[in-house]
């Protein structure tokens, strides 16, 4: 193991020096507030203001007021900045409102009423997947079947997940300056992707501005995906309250308010069916609905959507299989990015599948998953050929790491002498790195490094370091490619007007994409350069510098995508992960309790060992909370309102994480971001079904949840 | 709304006659921030955390005196209860989270009046008694008839709670038990709660106490429970029995953090784990 090499905003952020978005303040900065629906569907009818205000303290914007396109720039442009006549979610925006005093400001807003004209409204994940005629349209089909006999063994399931909140540390925040000589927009914001949120601004002012410049905070406290396309929408309505105010706004969502309006992660439906032969134990044939409630309008969810199809199919060799995605519309607030993107919702369904049928056919879900994964040679459904067997030394090397065959045995001994049980499960997952199918090819990825005089080197990329560390790693990977002084080399405040478009901040791709093409970049200069130590070369070549070098990423010719069909190569590089969870169930509370998660990953390179652990732990417990505690929604209880109903572990909640880095000879660093969130969750229910045999059919295994489905078996 | 953080207690009494509005208590002050929007606009605001005479922790005939302005980390960190009632002290290990238990104080909990607190059941069981004083009077009430209802208490007006008395032998030579069951470890508010204490000889129960949270109003001791237990032996104990009795005195209700089935079975389960039964 090289050693780690420190956060360089470690140090400020523990003596709190690092700047988050509300820290900054301008001269005369006002403060400004979203108003939003509390009404699931309906018209408006009446918008009345408080008494005991002087209006003309306010900045008041509206639907109405807006310069450009009241249209949220995204994937499907469907989504409205602020609400028209028709409101089709609770936190649909209605107005932007700003006031000097933050106090008086939160009493005029709180003391709006609105009259709405009620119409039916659908808030229920499961009223909303359930029903096909809440589906928006378009679907995508995937068709790898040249069999369309069913035989052997048949086993069907439908599984159900929930929304999960990501639960970033600092909410969500912009301040926008306007600049009425250059007519320019200038806003700091606290997001994943600059390049989306300067479309965002750009979209809703029109041509009253020539250009926005975004860019972000110093310090930006967790996304997880939450920061991806929320963003566009606040910058875009601050943006249009400094306009009209002519001063500086700074909104900062209050929690409650960051929980209830933004986005989540995409609640599911999957209904898999499965023709298994008995005499080999491999799928023969396999036929998957894959359904994600989007909210109440699509915005990124079709991409979503894209990676959960991509995925649901599992790590598994099936000859015949045909995957259907479509995307369901109720009235909550618009899903949208979460690390995993589709996928733990794909792996939820599938990996509890595999165990079902392993118990069906009564065999071992370890050997079941031996005889069925992906060897070289097969086949994802797209098509695309496997090229490795990492996925199996990951599952051989995390069974070997929790002891999982002799755990099992003494586990079966031990659950016949008492009432609680413990149990030990299995889940496999993998994760394509970056974009889907062509979206390198469109994105044309480009960054910019600049040499000074004094041979440091400053390197700009759009790619933001919201607390994963992603500026550490990627200065790392261009220092130490030319074995540069580590506090030469830094990666500058993303900031549109001065850094080339490098694309979003999202899909597992700045270490793999952005980290890979700077290390190429790295290579290719110094070639060019013939140097052997760049602080002497540039003492002895002081006129040619400061100089600039840019690079733009061209993804491998051999990628190629049929996006109508689905055929081909999805994604060029896929990280491979094992999971085996060891579980205690309370028979008197109900309470599942996970004992210790074991985690095997192969994502290549591992750049820096401690960020990466950081990364896979970080992730792993966000899954396990996802399969165990965490819920948004309670039929009759409606949806949760703040942190104090959202049960997000604490430090004495977190089970014991083993993580270990296989294939990390590997030259090329694969994606990390995404895969630990992806499939440690399913191991959770795999453990609890080894440890009861009580199968269960969705997220999260809340005690009450379990009591529950005990409750209606021992009825039945 | 006035806030007053008053020298001592003799010019907080003072205050308190010269104030017109509503006069509340602030002693720590962590559930506050949640209560703002619902507090009303004609209160005045007494802040007491800082009345260090109201913050002791100290033995008084047969006693320990519990200050109401004491922290959970001065409870956790008193030798007195060490010493004396350790069961009482380490159940309250983890209460909410150390930052809140460096600021939150036990007066406070019982105050506050949540049904779900988790300081009460556990005061029920060792039989405390609250010390009440206002400008020119002084009693001592059981801790037991303090609640009447849901956020109703045995309170005058411009009264507060001075100290907790817990007797010094409460714990001695008793089986003890506490269980909180929440929606995580630490930081979480009870759905259900059981305390108890007992003595068992010759396998008959010979001292019993059972007080639950988060299931009633306010946490209360289940006394038709209690008798019913009284010198019996722990085979005689029948589950119908039990659970017709338990079905009367607990009125678990379904909300958001957890379901009325599930918070009647789960507290029965731990009421019959704590006497040691397994039906």
């Amino acid at each position: 193991m090289k050693k780690a090499v420190k956060k360089f905003d470690a140090r400020p952020k523990l003596n709190g020096s690092w700047k988050f978005l509300d820290d900054y303040s301008y001269e005369n900065m006002i403060f400004g507030q979203l108003f939003y629906s509390t009404c699931h569907h309906g018209i408006i009818k009446n918008i009345i203001f408080p008494k005991n205000f002087d209006l003309n303290e306010f900045t008041i914007i509206s639907a109405k007021n807006i310069l450009g396109k009241n249209i949220v720039p995204e994937p499907v442009c469907d989504q409205p900045f602020m609400a028209e006549k028709e409101v089709m979610h609770f936190g649909q925006i209605i107005l932007g409102i700003a006031h000097s005093d933050k106090k008086t400001l939160r009493d005029f807003v709180e003391n709006i009423k609105v009259k709405y004209e009620k119409l039916s409204a659908i808030i229920d994940p499961k009223e909303c997947l359930d029903n096909e005629r809440n589906h928006f349209g378009k679907e995508i089909l995937i068709n790898h079947s040249n069999n369309e006999k069913n035989t052997g063994n048949y086993h069907k399931n439908i599984y159900y997940t929930q929304h999960q909140e990501q639960a970033y540390l600092e909410p969500q925040g912009a301040i926008a300056i306007y600049d009425e000589t250059k007519k320019t927009m200038f806003v700091r914001v606290t997001a994943q992707c600059p390049f989306f949120v300067k479309s965002g601004v750009e979209t809703i002012m029109g041509n009253a501005i020539n250009e926005a410049i975004i860019e972000t905070s110093e310090g930006i406290g967790g996304a997880f995906g939450g920061k991806e396309d929320f963003p566009n929408l606040l910058a875009g309505i601050t943006s249009l309250l400094a306009y009209k105010s002519g001063k500086p706004v700074k909104i900062v969502l209050t929690r409650n308010d960051d929980i209830q309006i933004t986005t989540k992660r995409h609640p599911s439906r999957i209904e898999i069916e499965t023709w298994t032969n008995p005499l080999t134990q491999k799928i023969e044939k396999c036929n998957i609905d894959y359904r994600l409630d989007a909210g109440a309008f699509q915005t990124l969810s079709p991409v979503v959507m894209a990676r959960g199809v991509l995925h649901v199919g599992g790590s598994y060799a099936i000859p015949n299989i045909k995957i259907r995605g479509r995307l369901f519309k109720s009235n909550t607030p618009s899903n949208g990015a979460f690390r995993g993107f589709g996928v733990p919702q794909a792996l939820a369904a599938m990996e509890a599948h595999i165990d079902q049928i392993a118990i069906d056919l009564k065999i071992d879900p370890y050997l079941f998953r031996k005889v069925n994964l992906f060897k070289i040679g097969d086949e994802f459904p797209t098509t695309q050929k496997i090229t490795e067997n990492n996925l199996i030394d990951c599952l051989e090397r995390v069974i070997k790491n929790s002891n999982y065959l002799s755990k099992k045995k003494e586990f079966a001994e031990w659950n016949k002498d008492n009432s609680n049980k413990k149990g030990i499960g299995i889940s496999v997952g993998f994760h394509g790195g970056g974009f889907t199918g062509n979206g390198e090819k469109v994105l044309k990825s480009e960054l910019k490094i600049i040499i000074e005089k004094n041979a440091n080197v400053k390197i700009f990329v759009a790619n933001t370091d919201m607390g994963q560390g992603a500026h550490t790693t990627l200065s790392q990977m261009f220092y130490e490619t030319i074995n540069h002084p580590k506090e030469k080399c830094r990666v500058q405040l993303p900031n549109t007007s001065k850094t080339p478009n490098s694309g979003p901040t999202v899909a597992s791709r700045t270490i793999y994409i952005i980290g890979n093409l700077l290390q190429k970049l790295a290579r290719e200069i110094q070639k060019k350069l013939n140097f052997e130590n760049l602080e002497s070369y540039v003492a002895t070549h002081q006129n040619e510098f400061p100089r600039e070098f840019r690079k733009v990423y061209i993804p491998d010719k051999s990628i190629v995508f049929d996006e109508n069909n689905y055929v081909g190569m999805a994604y060029k590089d896929y990280s491979w992960a094992a999971c085996v969870n060891e579980i205690y169930f309370h028979a008197d509370t109900y309470k599942l309790e996970i004992i210790k998660s074991w985690n095997v990953f192969d994502i290549g390179k591992v750049v820096n060992q401690k960020i990466a652990e950081g990364q896979a732990e970080g992730g792993i417990l966000q899954a396990l909370a996802y399969a165990n505690s965490e819920f948004f929604y309670k039929k009759k209880f409606g949806r949760v309102r703040n942190f104090t109903d959202y049960t997000l572990p604490t430090t004495l909640d977190v089970p014991e994480i083993d993580v270990e880095f296989i294939h990390t000879d590997n030259k090329i660093a694969k994606g990390l971001g995404e895969i630990p969130m992806d499939f440690p969750a399913p191991a959770v229910r795999n453990a609890f079904l080894n440890a009861t045999g009580i199968f269960v059919d969705e997220y999260p295994l809340t005690p009450e949840n379990i009591f529950n489905i005990i409750r209606s078996k021992n009825e039945n | 709304m006035i806030f007053y953080r008053p020298n001592n207690l003799k010019n907080l009494f003072e205050l308190l006659e010269n104030s017109n509005a509503t006069n509340y208590f602030l002693a720590g002050g962590t559930d506050i921030n949640l209560q703002t929007k619902n507090i009303p606009k004609n209160v005045n605001i007494f802040y007491i955390s800082h009345l260090n005479v109201l913050r002791n922790i100290t033995e008084i005939n047969g006693h320990i005196s519990i200050g109401s302005t004491a922290t959970f980390s001065d409870i956790l960190h008193s030798d007195y209860l060490a010493k004396h009632l350790p069961f009482f002290q380490n159940s309250l290990k983890f209460f909410a989270s150390p930052i809140i238990q460096n600021l939150a104080t036990i007066g406070g909990n019982i105050v506050n009046g949540s049904p779900t607190n988790d300081v009460s059941p556990l005061l029920l069981i060792l039989d405390a008694k609250l010390e009440l004083i206002s400008k020119n009077n002084s009693r001592i009430i059981p801790f037991n008839s303090f609640y009447r209802g849901y956020k109703e208490f045995d309170l005058q007006k411009n009264e507060l709670v001075k100290a907790i008395l817990i007797p010094k032998n409460a714990e001695n030579n008793l089986e003890t038990f506490y269980q909180k069951v929440g929606a995580r470890n630490s930081l979480t508010i009870s759905k259900i709660t059981v305390a108890g204490l007992k003595f068992i000889e010759n396998n008959r129960i010979k001292k019993i106490k059972i007080a639950v949270g988060s299931v009633n109003e306010y946490p209360r001791r289940l006394v038709n429970l209690e008798n019913y237990l009284i010198t019996k032996r722990i085979n005689e104990i029948k589950k119908d029995e039990l659970t017709k009795i338990i079905a009367v005195e607990i009125t678990p209700i379904s909300d958001f953090r957890s379901d009325q089935n599930y918070r009647f079975v789960v507290c029965l389960n731990l009421i019959e784990k704590f006497l040691g039964i397994n039906f």
